[in-house]
């Protein structure tokens, strides 16, 4: 019922903080929780994957996290830095639907506020609700350490409740993966992102935007 | 008992609903009891309005639907009526988001009991948290949308228990008037309290 009522106020939001406002108080909602949520350290990827296949860490919070272990992300070396992770089904998809069946329909602020982000934060947002989760990730990957090392969490790739998409190039070049792809991923999954050790060298580039 | 739409769509995600009491404890933080409860209060009612207004011809025709869950005053809970104006909610349906909140962060924040504190001094004493104030607000103004044989749905608070089992009874001064109201005496409210997580009672103007 808490996500429906909130979902009802974007409109209400957007109209008394503006567009703008609405996208920073979901930043902070992101950013707030990934601070409560607490520190972790591993010993290496293998244990954080275990730990995330078994709904340990910080990013289980999202449901499903599946790490897709074929994709591994290299540095220069050719070490492994880092992996790339899908969510097979986005966070906001059960309040979505049940914002379908007792109001009706998602308010017009839902798009205005993903556009605004799109166009002055990054180009990653399908829905206002990718501000608070991208966010949330970015945020929480700070408190994560692997082999000692802080981690930093990148966004690749999402689809939206309506079938639209998001793919980042530009990031998606920095870790090498070919965006197709991550593309094809996006047929069974709505979420794809990358989780590695800040500051890696990856390869052509000294760290991911 | 039948289970509506809403119900059948049971999955959620923790991360919602531990990012929505997080947006609440920012505002509580910002503009502390007061302008968290104002902020809860309008939430609800905007929520409320947001949905489709309802008219049945009779009162049976509404309690049906209260039941099924097809009332926007039931759509996120279940519902049974041991009476013909006694609504009784099995579970709360902040339950799983407040489990999920402390599983993952911890004790539920004081804000929360502060703010419903402020409520039940200023607005009207029923509310045990945060979460009260939502879905008693939400009620009320649900009920404001739907006529029946005409004449408006009145709701009222009864006794509410949350997840952790902290638990808020109507006055005593209100009381009797309210189980005259709802049919039940004090000793089947008891009963009632034993495996149920709130009592209401809905009536026509």
């Amino acid at each position: 019922m808490l996500d429906v009522a909130l979902v009802s106020l974007i409109k209400n939001m957007s109209e008394k903080a503006g567009i703008e406002g609405a996208i920073q108080y979901w930043s902070r909602v992101g950013e707030n929780l990934a601070k409560r949520i607490g520190e972790e350290a591993y010993m290496g990827w293998p244990s954080f994957n275990v730990a995330l296949k078994e709904g340990r860490t910080a990013y289980s919070i999202e449901g499903d996290v599946t790490a897709l272990t074929d994709l591994a992300i290299t540095d220069v070396d050719g070490d492994v830095v880092g992996y790339i992770y899908a969510l097979e089904e986005c966070v906001f998809t059960p309040t979505i639907e049940r914002i379908r069946y007792s109001v009706g329909e998602i308010p017009e602020a839902d798009k205005a506020v993903a556009e605004e982000y799109n166009n002055t934060v990054q180009n990653t947002a399908v829905c206002n609700f990718c501000v608070i989760h991208q966010k949330y990730r970015s945020e929480v990957s700070k408190n994560i350490t692997v082999e000692n090392q802080p981690l930093e969490c990148v966004q690749l790739a999402n689809r939206g409740f309506r079938g639209d998409t998001k793919i980042a190039m530009r990031s998606l070049e920095k870790i090498g993966i070919n965006p197709e792809y991550v593309r094809s991923l996006l047929r069974n999954y709505a979420c794809v992102y990358g989780i590695l050790m800040k500051g890696a060298r990856l390869r052509g580039k000294d760290e991911v935007d | 008992m039948q289970e509506n739409r809403m119900g059948t769509l049971g999955s959620h995600n923790p991360f919602v609903d531990v990012a929505a009491y997080l947006f609440l404890e920012d505002i509580g933080d910002k503009q502390g009891a007061a302008g968290m409860n104002n902020y809860l209060m309008s939430l609800a009612t905007s929520l409320a309005k947001s949905m489709p207004k309802e008219e049945y011809s009779n009162w049976d025709d509404f309690l049906e639907s209260l039941r099924k869950g097809e009332s926007i005053i039931s759509s996120f809970e279940t519902v049974k009526c041991p009476t013909n104006l006694c609504v009784v909610t099995e579970t709360c349906p902040f339950t799983r988001g407040w489990q999920e909140y402390t599983k993952r962060i911890g004790e539920f924040a004081n804000i929360h009991k502060e703010v419903a504190e402020y409520y039940n001094a200023t607005v009207k004493p029923g509310a045990v948290d945060s979460q009260c104030i939502i879905h008693q607000t939400f009620r009320k103004a649900a009920a404001e949308r739907i006529t029946v044989d005409g004449k408006r749905v009145r709701y009222a608070q009864i006794e509410a228990v949350t997840p952790n089992a902290d638990d808020k009874r109507a006055p005593d001064e209100w009381l009797p008037i309210l189980l005259d109201k709802a049919g039940l005496t004090e000793t089947e409210l008891n009963m009632t309290m034993r495996n149920n997580d709130c009592v209401w009672v809905l009536y026509t103007e």
